[in-house]
């Protein structure tokens, strides 16, 4: 009976090409639209290590201004921590993995043949490429031994080992970051976390850093932040040394805590040393130390801005008219079909046969609509990915990797083509099986 | 003229479905206009302040010492004298960061010592030709002497200030609110004071989306290099940026060998990504409610023609008894006028509803009636339109249909 | 085999009732060819409707090949339509964009048949009314009565109990019509039942019996000399 029906339903189409035309391109407009901004939502609102939700945490603590909230957000402690404060808790044994991090300007050169060039450069601990899962192509990190004295290590990125020696294995080649002899010890492989989680105090979806290397260089060679570095206290910073003993908040802690009993304890661990700085004088604001994963990171961080919830609305307010005039539409053409459907009914169709006949009619509307919209999807999602890339002069970064087709995308279509069949399609459906033969079938 | 409204009234509550269809299209056609509308003209207004800059006109150049022979001062002079010789340069500065592009840095600043600071404003450090690259204004004041330029900040006194500043008019009208600032101190969080000796107006700084983006004040001070680099922004008569932007860089990337050129680009391209999200959002809003819009316009368009269509013996029969063509028209007009203002009277609830829960959630602020209105009006004179050709079809359906029985 | 007491059907609305049909009753053996005449508005249709199942009746009972026809869901009405009655209609009906084949198979899909078991009584109805060589033809590319003869052959391919036939030749011209009631007679000779509704009194004269319709009741009869033995006459 479905392959009968599907034949009635591709006659009826070419019965009536052009109001067929018209219902599928509705129904295809408000498909591509919610498909597009679903996608973009979906890969900003993704959370990019969701199998680690449980166990990574990044480390906060409230050491601000006690007349004003940091940036007025009252209810979160700033992003970024003191180097104080990262010291003492690093110590702790608590956590599984730990890493205290920032990122720098360097300038590489003495690489192979390549010119000097300016790189960004995450100074970090060793547990870094553990946690986060960064994938390694030739060789890998450094050891915890490594950080303290720090080795002159180092770990590039692919695009950047692609830029320096042409993509070979440079595992044990030297070069200068900053004029001071390193040695290449790993290259990542193909590494894009959408968006940039563990850091987002640059931009959310830009590439990772082009090189890490470990931590303390940051502090021996008295290197300065190169996202966001922020102060409230007014104390006298007059060279490095004052800058590691302040208030200021440049660094990012994450731990890994593999329970609810270790999280307790790591918990713990901070509100024991909160307390004991209170005593000293710092930390005037009333508690506030946060173990946050990365699920409600990225809330807290507000990653999906509210544009793009307003247009999500915008785009099923969009799909609803489309159904709404394709109700409309459908309603018209079924009624006036209404002769035959009586036929129908005489010869022995009983109301649920041509209800589920007609259902199936607008379920067919609504895969082509369905494939039409994926296609205007793509070539929507292509546009506004070539205004971006644009913009920034081919570098990657920003809201142009958002803005790629995926399997969501698909699985989007094939829910709202299942939604718009029985959205659109019910009603029709339901009133043209409930026509009076009788009525239909006079012979005067 | 009577316009016997009661009876389409009734003929049409009796056979409501595709009346009330319709009319919910247009309901919610009417809100997403409105709110639609609404938003766009804010980022339209908000990209369109004026940045005080000759940004067209405007390259800037990222240099970055990295070794221990690189120096400063002597690097930044023999760039600028390389710079301001060039044909077709009107000035040239140094800078600390790049205006318009989302990056720079901030202080906080009072106008009395020990009072409680509560903001941070933005600020350059420049030379005496900042002024003439920027190409802002000068309303009060002077512009710095070459001599008040002070070297920069190093690893040992990073915490010094300068002895005068120019500052923007709305950030002296926050600083001296109804007064001329000229003269007046400023000073930092250590107590150390500066003087006002000019004002610009008006002057965007680093954060062009930000809600005050244009408290600026300028700093007579050569970048410090230990944040990583400095930039050079360079004026050109209109026409020869371009050129001068290729010449540049390939002369500087070898000028001097223990600094690299990250690159240089046109200032175009800082202030186009820092609207970039908000014209992209223009776009879409834009695009999607044109789209409502015309989907709309087809559902009018449908139901009229359904209605002339399965009623043409009622229209045969009324001209058959003597109804005039333009009366047919009137007919349907009116008809498709009920069900207009019908959607546009729930459609305006809707807006007001939509525009007032997206002030809350959003913080975006309220909906100016003056959009609800045209709205209103747009939409109303579209619904007409759209029904427009079939109840001339309608019309010139033949009396003789009375008669037919097929 | 059909049995019709006292059945009313009324059409009411705010301040009016009209009684279509007014306490009829009708009994009709199998093998029977009835002819149901009257004027317009005598409710011939509306009966043809009841009996079809196409219509509900207010009073009454109606008991169809011995199924009570109140009591049945509309699942199991539209069955009973579907394998015991077939329809022919004055202006037949055919659907425009299905081919003669489709159009004879559309009562067959309703069922739960093989598709060779429907080819085959497609086949052998065609060939019936002697349409076989027309069977990929499209309804417009026939005339009236060629069309009328694919109704027919759509009636009886599902082999029906009995088949309601309205006004059959009224769009037809007299050769053709005589062609449609030589099949009707044709087919009443194999065993079908037939209830023919005309206001044609030629029409009448070829059944057996003639029921005659007056404001929905019958008024009187007269009966033919039956075919079969044991025709029963109807009272009113």
């Amino acid at each position: 009976m479905f392959g009968y029906y599907t034949h009635l339903a591709l006659k009826s189409f070419r019965r009536n090409p052009g109001l067929t035309a018209l219902m599928v391109i509705a129904i295809a407009l408000g498909i591509a639209v919610c498909v597009m901004t679903l996608t973009v939502y979906h890969a900003m609102s993704g959370n990019p290590i969701w199998w680690k939700n449980d166990r990574l945490y990044t480390v906060t603590m409230d050491n601000w201004d006690p007349n004003t909230p940091y940036r007025a957000q009252p209810k979160l402690p700033p992003p970024q921590m003191t180097y104080k404060d990262t010291q003492y808790l690093f110590a702790s044994n608590i956590p599984e993995r730990k890493v205290v991090m920032y990122s720098t300007d360097g300038v590489i050169s003495g690489a192979g043949s390549a010119a000097a060039q300016r790189v960004g450069t995450r100074l970090t601990t060793a547990d870094f490429f553990s946690m986060f899962e960064a994938p390694f192509l030739y060789g890998n990190g450094w050891s915890a031994s490594a950080d303290s004295p720090p080795q002159p290590v180092l770990v590039l990125s692919r695009e950047e080992n692609d830029k320096l020696f042409g993509g070979a294995n440079s595992v044990g080649r030297t070069l200068r970051w900053n004029d001071h002899e390193f040695r290449v010890i790993g290259v990542l492989d193909d590494w894009f976390p959408r968006p940039r989680y563990y850091d987002l105090n640059g931009g959310n979806f830009d590439p990772p850093d082009g090189a890490y290397i470990p931590f303390r260089w940051g502090v021996d060679l008295e290197l300065l932040n190169n996202e966001d570095t922020d102060c409230w206290r007014p104390e006298k910073i007059d060279n490095f040394k004052d800058f590691v003993a302040s208030d200021c908040i440049w660094l990012q802690m994450w731990v890994e805590l593999p329970d609810a009993a270790t999280r307790g304890r790591m918990q713990s661990f901070i509100d024991g040393y909160w307390g004991q700085q209170r005593q000293a004088g710092r930390f005037p604001r009333p508690l506030n130390n946060r173990l946050t994963n990365v699920g409600q990171w990225l809330r807290d961080r507000e990653v999906v801005d509210n544009d793009n919830r307003v247009l999500v609305g915008l785009a099923f307010a969009f799909l609803a008219v489309c159904l709404i005039n394709t109700v409309g539409l459908l309603l018209a053409k079924f009624l006036n079909g209404a002769a035959i459907t009586g036929v129908r009914r005489a010869l022995g169709a009983s109301r649920r046969q041509i209800f589920i006949q007609h259902l199936i009619e607008v379920g067919a509307l609504s895969v082509l609509g369905a494939l039409l919209g994926l296609a205007l999807a793509a070539l929507g999602l292509a546009a506004v990915h070539h205004l971006y890339a644009a913009a920034h002069l081919g570098h990657r970064g920003g809201y142009q990797e958002l803005t790629h087709l995926d399997f969501v995308g698909v699985l989007w279509a094939v829910l709202l083509a299942l939604a718009a069949t029985l959205a659109a399609g019910l009603y029709p459906a339901w009133r043209v099986g409930r026509l009076p033969p009788a009525v239909y079938l006079k012979s005067q | 003229m009577s316009l016997n409204v009661r009876p389409i009234l009734s003929a049409l509550l009796r056979n409501r479905t595709g009346a009330v269809l319709v009319a919910m299209q247009i309901a919610i056609a009417l809100a997403v206009l409105v709110n639609a509308l609404y938003i766009v003209m804010q980022r339209v207004e908000k990209i369109r302040r004026p940045t005080g800059i000759d940004v067209a006109n405007i390259f800037v150049i990222s240099s970055a010492g990295f070794t221990d022979h690189y120096q400063a001062v002597p690097s930044i002079r023999e760039d600028l004298a390389y710079l301001r010789g060039l044909p077709g340069v009107i000035a040239a500065t140094p800078l600390n960061a790049v205006p318009l592009s989302g990056g720079g840095s901030s202080f906080p600043l009072v106008t009395r010592p020990d009072a409680q600071r509560t903001d941070n404003f933005n600020y350059f450090e420049v030379d005496e030709q900042a002024l003439d690259t920027l190409g802002v204004r000068l309303v009060a004041g002077r512009n710095f002497r070459h001599d008040e330029i002070t070297p920069p900040l190093t690893r040992t006194d990073a915490a010094r200030f300068v002895p005068q500043i120019i500052v923007s008019r709305a950030l002296a009208e926050r600083l001296f609110p109804h007064q001329s600032p000229l003269g007046k101190r400023v000073y930092d969080s250590l107590n150390q004071a500066a003087t006002v000796i000019g004002v610009v107006d008006p002057l965007m700084g680093s954060w062009p989306y930000n809600q005050h983006a244009d408290w600026v004040f300028l700093v007579p001070r050569l970048p410090a290099t230990f944040f990583g680099a400095l930039d050079y922004m360079v004026r050109t008569r209109p026409g020869q940026r371009d050129a001068l932007m290729r010449m540049v860089e390939a002369h500087l990337a070898k000028s001097n060998p223990d600094r690299v050129i990250h690159w240089v680009r046109p200032l175009t391209y800082f202030k186009d990504l820092s609207y970039l999200g908000d014209r992209a959002m223009e776009i879409f809003l834009a695009t999607v409610t044109a789209l409502l819009i015309a989907v709309t316009c087809l559902g009018v368009f449908a139901l009229a023609t359904f209605n002339v269509s399965a009623r043409t013996k009622q229209i045969g029969t009324r001209r058959a008894v003597g109804a005039r063509r333009r009366d047919i028209v009137r007919y349907f007009l009116i008809e498709n006028g009920l069900i207009t203002s019908s959607g546009v009277l729930v459609g305006c609830a809707l807006a007001l509803g939509t525009g007032y829960w997206l002030s809350l959630q959003y913080a975006l602020p309220r909906l100016d009636l003056y959009y609800l209105v045209g709205g209103v009006l747009l939409l109303w004179a579209i619904g007409q339109l759209a029904a427009w050709q079939p109840a001339r079809r309608a019309a010139a359906v033949p009396p003789s249909v009375a008669t037919r029985t097929v | 085999m059909l049995k019709m007491q006292d059945v009313s059907k009324i059409y009411r609305t705010d301040l009016i009732e009209t009684y279509a049909l007014r306490s009829f009753s009708l009994r009709v053996t199998a093998g029977e060819f009835i002819a149901v005449t009257g004027p317009s508005g005598s409710g011939k249709t509306t009966f043809l409707n009841v009996a079809g199942l196409l219509e509900s009746f207010e009073t009454g009972s109606y008991e169809l090949d011995g199924n009570d026809v109140q009591r049945l869901s509309d699942d199991a009405r539209s069955r009973l339509r579907n394998e015991r009655i077939g329809f022919i209609f004055q202006s037949f009906n055919l659907i425009p964009d299905l081919n003669v084949h489709d159009n004879v198979d559309v009562p067959l899909r309703y069922r739960r048949l093989t598709g060779a078991d429907r080819r085959e009584r497609i086949n052998s109805a065609l060939d019936l009314v002697g349409l076989t060589s027309r069977a990929r033809h499209m309804p417009a590319q026939l005339s009236g009565g060629q069309q009328q003869r694919v109704a027919i052959a759509r009636a009886i391919a599902g082999d029906p109990a009995f088949l309601l036939a309205d006004e059959p030749t009224g769009n037809l011209d007299s050769l053709m019509a005589r062609q449609v009631m030589d099949l009707l007679e044709q087919i009443n000779e194999m065993g079908t039942t037939i209830l023919l509704v005309t206001h044609d009194p030629e029409l009448a004269r070829r059944a057996q019996r003639n029921v005659h319709l007056v404001d929905g009741q019958i008024s009187d009869f007269r009966a033919y000399e039956p075919r079969n033995a044991g025709a029963e006459v109807a009272r009113a």
